[in-house]
């Protein structure tokens, strides 16, 4: 299956992202363990994610799609290859700058405990700019708020959020500094349907409207719909890719992957 | 459920290390002091066993007083009463002996010999070994005024040799004779072990007394004689003024007479074993707290498969258990090393006092480990009560936690408390002087307690007010807000630290106040005289000194004061005996009724604090006991209070009526006006070369020498406080390193999102900055007002200036807040090793 946006091997090793490329990853490997117990997470991952948009991935659990994310994210680093972030070579970056890529370039949600429990949902927005000390662009807060659309609940502590408010929180967090992309793993593994409709409604419109660009992690055929590709993985390598997908497609994908 | 615990200890090494080092400190402190009073009781049973004489028969003194300390004068019986008791059926043999303390020998480099508190003896040489108190080791009895003996360990420390020029100081004169005897120390009485002088008899009763006299007689019993029936008979033979004792009673007395004096460090050491048990017992508060905070799903697990609320508890409980038997076991052996330690430490002193091995008895044993058991048990219940009520739902859901009880409880015990101390602050107004301070120290403990009661509401709105001025970054918001979080275990490890501080700016406060009280004092008393000769740590001098310095040239007068203690209304005072004009002069006092003319009637002048106690007024009588009897005084003038006089004054004339001594304490030596002080004071020096204890100064000098033993004792009490406060930093240490723990996913998130790791250690550093300045400043506030109420009712008795040190307090506050930065290295490095995945792992 030749697919659209993969780096093949035809391309030179070297080259750093071009014009719509926002991050890219070369022959990305990740084991654990060594001999007899050797795990390999991550294989010969090579792909690039273009600027504004909207990036699946899916695959079945074990399929190493978060040790991927975190590769990406700065979190985790490959054991092989490299991860372009614009002409940034995250693999060779020291802890600090790698940190600071982090706060500043890179923005993440998780599953869960995604806020600091003494931070109000505001100051938990504004936390990656207060570590950076920096001011944050009070238009953009104001649109990313209004986005959210958590009302007068601003000033409460996580504690007296919901699940999805939490959620969108969160997602405010990861995109208050205007990074070059924004992480999610899972985002509304623990959220009802509703609660999951708001959050991926909000990735969706930052892509949309703002130009963000987001990697998603799911298993949720229904989560995979809302963007504008889905990557497959299996065993660590990617596997196959779908374009302007929907719930329906993306079932159909995983079954041939399945059977495949 | 022990075996529950004894897991759950193995798996958590953190906690239990500190848990168990708060425990051991105070534990060692118990099983220190026990084993060192039974170390000397059994070294002192077998030292008292056989080295007395059969019956001891002594002068019947009203007070009883070392001889030769004071310018008291040694109680003496006469020769004739040893011939006839002699007489007296059943007796073999009479001793008439002479022992006399505050003795000085000098050394080979001209200085007296350093015996760190203990007095120095000299005796006459014993007619019959048999009732001796001391054994000839080497050479042979002194003779005559040109030799005498000494005791072992003086003559080796001092590296003297038979033959030497020896020089001594006795309370009549300087002598200085050859060494002919190396004897035993004292080996019997209440001067077992320490330095011994000896003289033959008729020598001894000139150098030590002046006239004839004995201060006892040993009699030796005919074998087969029963002593009891003996000692009765010559107490019938004898009459009223002697006391007649069996070896078996002497030996009980002196034993206890013994244990007293060495009881003062047991007292000291059970004293802080209370304290650092008491700040240990919050570092143990706290941690079983959140052990059953973090493990309360695990607890409620354990309820849902069907553990009671008794099990839960217990397994809680058993963890404590395990924790208080390590933490006693390793307090009792370090307790033994300790005991070990005071024990060297004297004997290194070569004072002779008599050893054994550690004596570490079942009872000791026992009382290390139900007060180290019990008190982490008693710390750890509150926890282990909250786990057994976890409703077993808990385990289904993801926020388990117990519903703690509202702070209202604690506001109202704490409010009552401080109610009582108000109470108590007001009753110690009305009373004063020593009583009004004890009931001001429990008023500071009851304070203290409701602070700790009150200080989670307290550290609610303390903490944003201390650490505002560390700006708004996020770090130190975040470690701010970590601090306000759980209000209950800030304010615990912030009330272990406030305790140690608020003891020790309250020793700062009170400390300086006695200092500055006896500079004014001093300088209020400061009189005419240039120059003031005293012992160097007190002590009676003979009256020749006075002599030859009323003879250099330019000395106009020589003012003697003389000193001995004296009981009235069953209370000790000192009574002074002082010359003619002393105190119009030498000594500045202000009169404030009566007149001191009345001192040449042998009436008394008293200070009003003395006249306050005795409740006593000019023309009003009242009983002296003394070393001779008991005589009745009439007050004659009431003094302003005056650290010189704090006591008793009468004329010197009336002093030896009373039964003093013609030794001096104090010589206020003027010069001729016109004369140069330089020479005179040079001159005074030369004729002092015999006595090389003598101190000539002035009165600013004079006055730091005053000083010196209050800075003595803080420093000992001080280094005591230093090792609450390293609980208490413990305590810090431990409460951060186990949020560490407890917030791993919160630290790996802030990680995540970009927290580098010098913020990350900053953010840590607040929050334990937070915590040691409440403490410290509550502590500082406590500390303070206790001082400062204290120096308030003793402003008669010695604290007559309030001195509040602010820059030593400022230090206290800054060392405290260095020590939180200090404490928070360790939990920071283990919260930057943390593994980012690890920590946000949805698990
Ligand atoms: N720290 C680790 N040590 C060992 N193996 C790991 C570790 N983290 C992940 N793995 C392994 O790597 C593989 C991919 O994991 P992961 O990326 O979490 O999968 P996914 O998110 O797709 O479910 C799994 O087989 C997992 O067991
Ligand atoms: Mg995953």
């Amino acid at each position: 299956m030749t697919v659209d946006g993969f780096a093949g091997s035809d391309q030179p090793l070297d080259s750093a992202p071009g014009p719509g490329i926002a991050i890219r990853t070369l022959e990305v490997g990740k084991s654990y363990g060594r001999g007899e117990t050797r795990i390999d997470a991550l294989a010969d991952v090579s792909v690039d994610f273009g600027k504004g948009r909207f990036t699946a991935i899916m695959g079945p659990s074990g399929s190493g799609k978060s040790t991927l994310l975190h590769c990406l994210a700065g979190l985790d680093r490959p054991t092989t290859g490299q991860v372009l972030l614009g002409d940034v070579d995250l693999t060779r970056l020291p802890e600090k700058a790698l940190t600071h890529l982090r706060r500043d370039r890179v923005g993440f949600v998780f599953q869960a405990f995604n806020l600091v429990p003494t931070l109000t949902a505001l100051e938990n927005i504004t936390l990656p700019l207060d570590l950076a000390g920096r001011k944050p662009d009070q238009a953009w807060l104001d649109t990313v708020i209004a986005t959210i659309g958590l009302g007068d609940r601003l000033t409460h502590k996580p504690a007296e959020l919901s699940g999805g408010q939490q959620q969108r929180v969160a997602c405010a967090r990861a995109l208050v500094s205007r990074p070059d992309v924004a992480f999610a793993d899972e985002p509304t593994g623990n959220l009802d349907s509703r609660s999951s409709a708001d959050v991926l409604g909000f990735l969706h419109r930052s892509v949309r409207d703002f130009g963000q660009t987001v990697v998603m992690v799911t298993h949720d055929p229904t989560a995979a719909s809302y963007a504008d590709r889905v990557l497959f993985l299996a065993d660590g390598r990617l596997r196959s890719e779908l374009l302007d997908p929907t719930a329906d497609s993306v079932l159909d994908a995983m079954k041939q992957l399945e059977v495949g | 459920m022990l075996k529950l615990g004894l897991r759950s200890v193995l798996a958590h090494r953190l906690r239990f290390v500190l848990c168990t080092v708060a425990v051991l400190l105070g534990v060692a402190f118990v099983a220190g002091a026990m084993i060192f009073t039974d170390t000397l009781s059994a070294a002192l049973k077998k030292n008292f066993a056989g080295s007395t004489a059969d019956i001891t028969i002594t002068p019947v003194t009203a007070l009883d007083t070392t001889a030769g300390t004071t310018s008291a004068e040694p109680p003496t019986l006469s020769s004739g009463l040893a011939d006839r008791i002699a007489a007296v059926q059943g007796v073999a043999g009479t001793d008439p002996q002479l022992l006399v303390g505050g003795i000085q020998i000098l050394g080979s480099d001209g200085k007296h010999t350093a015996t760190y508190g203990v007095p120095i003896f000299a005796s006459a040489w014993p007619h019959d070994p048999r009732t001796a108190p001391f054994k000839l080791l080497d050479g042979n009895q002194p003779w005559g005024q040109k030799q005498l003996g000494l005791d072992q360990s003086t003559v080796e420390r001092e590296g003297f040799q038979l033959g030497d020029q020896i020089k001594v100081i006795t309370p009549t004169r300087a002598v200085t004779a050859t060494l002919a005897a190396i004897t035993t120390p004292m080996l019997s009485g209440s001067s077992a072990g320490a330095p011994l002088v000896t003289f033959d008899a008729a020598t001894a009763q000139l150098f030590l007394l002046g006239h004839p006299g004995w201060t006892s007689i040993g009699v030796a019993v005919h074998p087969g004689q029963d002593p009891q029936a003996v000692s009765n008979a010559i107490a019938a033979l004898a009459g009223p003024d002697v006391r007649v004792r069996t070896a078996a009673q002497v030996s009980e007395e002196g034993k206890s007479a013994l244990s007293d004096t060495f009881g003062g460090y047991s007292a000291v050491l059970l004293l802080f074993a209370a304290l650092a048990l008491f700040v240990g017992a919050f570092l143990i508060v706290n941690t079983f707290a959140m052990l059953v905070a973090q493990r309360s799903r695990e607890l409620a697990m354990l309820r849902a498969i069907g553990a009671s609320r008794g099990q839960v508890t217990g397994t809680v409980l058993a963890e404590a258990l395990v924790i208080g038997a390590i933490g006693s076991t390793l307090g009792l052996l370090l307790g033994a090393g300790v005991a070990a330690g005071l024990q060297f430490s004297y004997q290194h002193l070569d004072l002779a006092v008599p050893s054994s091995g550690l004596k570490i008895s079942v009872a000791t044993i026992i009382a290390a480990y139900v007060v180290g058991i019990g008190v982490t048990l008693a710390a750890a219940y509150p926890a282990a009560r909250r786990a057994g009520k976890l409703p077993p739902v808990a385990a289904m859901r993801d926020d388990a936690t117990i519903p703690e009880r509202s702070l209202l409880v604690r506001v109202i015990i704490g409010g009552f408390m401080f109610l009582m101390t108000a109470t108590l602050y007001l009753i110690a107004q009305k009373v004063r002087g020593l009583p009004a301070a004890i009931l001001l120290s429990l008023g500071a403990a009851v304070a203290l307690l409701a602070v700790v009661m009150t200080s989670p509401l307290i550290s609610r709105y303390a903490v944003r007010g201390l650490m505002s001025p560390f700006g708004r970054q996020a770090p130190v918001t975040l470690g701010r807000r970590n601090a306000e979080r759980n209000p209950r275990r800030t304010s615990a490890t912030a009330s272990a630290l406030m305790i140690s501080v608020a003891l020790i700016s309250g020793l700062v406060v009170i400390a300086a106040s006695a200092k500055a009280s006896v500079d004014r004092n001093i300088a209020d008393a400061i009189g005419t005289s240039e120059l003031v000769v005293s012992n160097d740590g007190g002590g009676a001098f003979a009256g020749q000194v006075g002599d030859r310095i009323s003879a250099v040239p330019g000395v106009s007068a020589v003012h003697r004061v003389r000193q001995m203690p004296a009981k009235a209304d069953t209370r000790m005072f000192d009574l002074r005996g002082v010359d003619d004009g002393s105190l119009e002069g030498p000594i500045t006092t202000k009169v404030e009724s009566g007149s001191l003319d009345a001192l040449e009637s042998g009436q008394a002048v008293i200070p009003r604090n003395v006249a306050r106690t005795l409740d006593l007024t000019v023309g009003k009588s009242f009983q002296l006991t003394t070393g001779s009897g008991k005589h009745p005084v009439t007050v004659g003038a009431v003094i302003a209070p005056n650290r010189q006089l704090n006591g008793i004054v009468v004329s010197l004339a009336r002093f030896t009526e009373l039964g003093g001594a013609p030794t001096d304490t104090t010589l206020y030596v003027e010069v001729a006006q016109g004369t140069d002080l330089a020479p005179v004071r040079l001159a005074v020096l030369g004729q002092l070369h015999d006595y090389p204890t003598l101190l000539v100064r002035d009165q600013q000098a004079y006055a730091q020498g005053e000083r010196r033993p209050i800075n003595a004792a803080l420093g000992v009490i001080g280094m005591l406080l230093a090792l609450a406060v390293l609980i208490a930093v413990l305590g810090i240490v431990n409460t951060l390193a186990l949020a560490v723990v407890e917030r791993t996913r919160e630290i790996g998130l802030l990680r995540a999102i970009g927290m580098d790791r010098p913020q990350l250690r900053r953010m840590l550093q607040v929050e334990s900055i937070a915590i040691s300045l409440l403490g410290a400043l509550l502590g500082v506030v406590i500390g303070v007002l206790f001082g400062a109420s204290i120096q308030a009712v003793m402003v008669d008795d010695g604290l007559s200036v309030l001195d509040v040190p602010v820059l030593q307090l400022l230090v206290t506050v800054v060392v405290a807040a260095a020590v939180g930065v200090l404490a928070a290295v360790w939990p920071s490095r283990r919260a930057a090793r943390l593994d980012v995945l690890r920590a946000i792992a949805t698990e």
